[in-house]
């Protein structure tokens, strides 16, 4: 049965009362549905043809990972300059923490690529948490958040961090008391915000705000894309095509951000359940974590999830094996017997998804 | 719960009355739902066909009609039979940005 021919139509199906008539599969089949349940009744699965599409030309692949011309910003919380300044200030101010000494931007420093260079992040009482810092580069194109998805929007992931108790332990009742008391800062919300100035709603409003200003700068890959044909290496040229055929690290890692926003279990060795979670009860999402996009990667190592691999290159390795094969892996991992030279076309392409960002001003702050 | 298939003869002598049931397809290419909402009569069946180019896990949490096709690779089709009205979001678990509602109307 090929799907193309099968989509647009309805087929009929006859319960019982026909007297007697026999009718065989096809267009029509007799089903007789007995029981009753909680659930819904699902059928046998079966094979079917499904028409291969065309391997995709260069230039093809290449039209996919065109930059967008604009930020995204929300309908509830379009942007004005007012709110992202006021965002920026939240962003870098550690009055945010309980202990007066953690900002968003201690585990999501502009410095290490909006992460904080390490393995795992450092929450209140300088203990380490249970997972890398994710950096904030392009979070303005995301469709859900945190590495197990908790937060589905940036608003609910800004202030997440500031209320997690191993984080930044700030009630934030707490907080709007402390920013009330601020002078400058009621000044700010209230320009923001003219109509009810401090509250949770528009301290998340803010910070979203202005993360969704946070976009990777113009990489040699994107003047690559744009026409510029010397622009990157062959190498690097040689690795978008591995990363879009052999290795189909793009079945993932896709569009301009290369993320599909979506979560997979890579076979990494963990003990941390992941996406499950969230969503309890579902196979595949046992040690499953978000894709993370991979502009600016080449400075936001250590990369995975837990930290637990140091270079673009031991990614590329752990790839090629396949990592533990178990029943929650996504059935896109598996060996993939890449070449040396093609391992290392794969990282010189990565490494070209890297800008040359300029130095980010840390704002005064209020007092 | 249980669906079995038997011959229109056997329906006959059961003494079952007629009743139309739709079947209509659903695909996953491009990592979206062929339709984002589809009106359905309780007993109709949705066909969930993954014409795409990878794994996807279809499922329901909405009560009365949950299901859970599991990791469905190309080129697999799954029938899901609702027989419960409401409206029902469906989702691919892998793929959160794969919505569709489905509305069963009595």
């Amino acid at each position: 049965m090929s799907h193309q021919n099968d989509s647009c139509h309805t087929r009929v199906w006859l319960y019982g009362g026909l007297c007697g008539a026999f009718v065989s599969a096809g267009a029509l089949a007799l089903t007789f549905v007995v029981s009753s349940g909680q659930a819904a009744i699902v059928g046998e699965t079966r094979t079917v043809e499904i028409k291969k599409a065309a391997d995709p030309t260069v230039d093809q692949m290449k039209a996919a990972y065109m930059r967008p011309a604009m930020i995204p910003f929300p309908k509830d919380n379009p942007y004005t300059a007012e709110k992202a300044d006021l965002g920026k200030k939240l962003y870098f101010d550690t009055r945010l923490s309980a202990a007066n000494a953690q900002s968003c931007a201690s585990c999501h420093n502009p410095g290490f690529g909006w992460g904080d260079g390490l393995a795992k992040g450092v929450g209140h009482g300088m203990k380490m948490l249970g997972r890398r810092s994710p950096t904030i580069v392009n979070a303005a194109y995301g469709q859900i958040f945190m590495w197990d998805g908790r937060a589905g929007s940036l608003e609910e992931q800004a202030v997440g961090p500031i209320k997690a108790e191993v984080e930044m332990n700030l009630p934030l009742a707490e907080l709007m008391g402390r920013l009330k008391s601020i002078p400058e800062y009621v000044a700010l919300f209230k320009a923001a915000f003219p109509k009810d100035g401090i509250t949770e709603d528009n301290l998340a409003r803010a910070i979203a705000t202005y993360e969704r200003t946070v976009v990777s700068g113009i990489a040699p890959f994107d003047a690559w894309i744009e026409g510029n044909d010397t622009a990157i290496p062959e190498p690097a040229k040689r690795g978008f095509a591995v990363f879009n055929t052999k290795a189909a690290c793009a079945a993932c890692h896709s569009g301009w951000n290369f993320t599909d926003d979506s979560f997979h279990d890579i076979g990494l060795d963990t003990d941390d359940v992941g996406r499950v979670k969230i969503v309890p009860g579902v196979l595949k999402m046992e040690k499953a974590f978000k894709t993370p996009g991979l502009r600016e990667i080449a400075r936001r190592g250590p990369y995975m999830h837990n930290g637990s691999l140091q270079t673009l290159e031991e990614v590329v390795e752990h790839y090629d094996r396949g990592g533990v094969d178990r029943p929650s892996r996504s059935e896109a991992i598996k060996p993939l017997g890449l070449t040396a030279q093609e391992k290392s076309d794969l990282v010189a392409f990565m490494t070209a998804l890297t800008s040359q960002s300029d130095p980010v001003p840390v704002p005064v702050l209020p007092r | 719960m249980k669906l079995v298939k038997i011959a229109a003869a056997m329906a006959f002598l059961a003494g079952g009355t007629l009743a139309l049931a739709a079947e209509k397809t659903i695909g996953q290419k491009g990592k979206l739902f062929s339709e984002k909402e589809v009106s359905i009569k309780k007993g109709d069946t949705l066909v969930f066909v993954n014409d795409d180019n990878i794994a996807h896990n279809v499922m329901s949490s909405t009560a009365g009609n949950t299901f859970n096709l599991g990791s469905q690779a190309p080129g697999k089709s799954t029938p899901v039979t609702f027989d419960k009205p409401g409206d029902i979001q469906v989702i691919c678990a892998i793929h959160p940005s794969m919505k569709m509602l489905v509305k069963v109307a009595n």
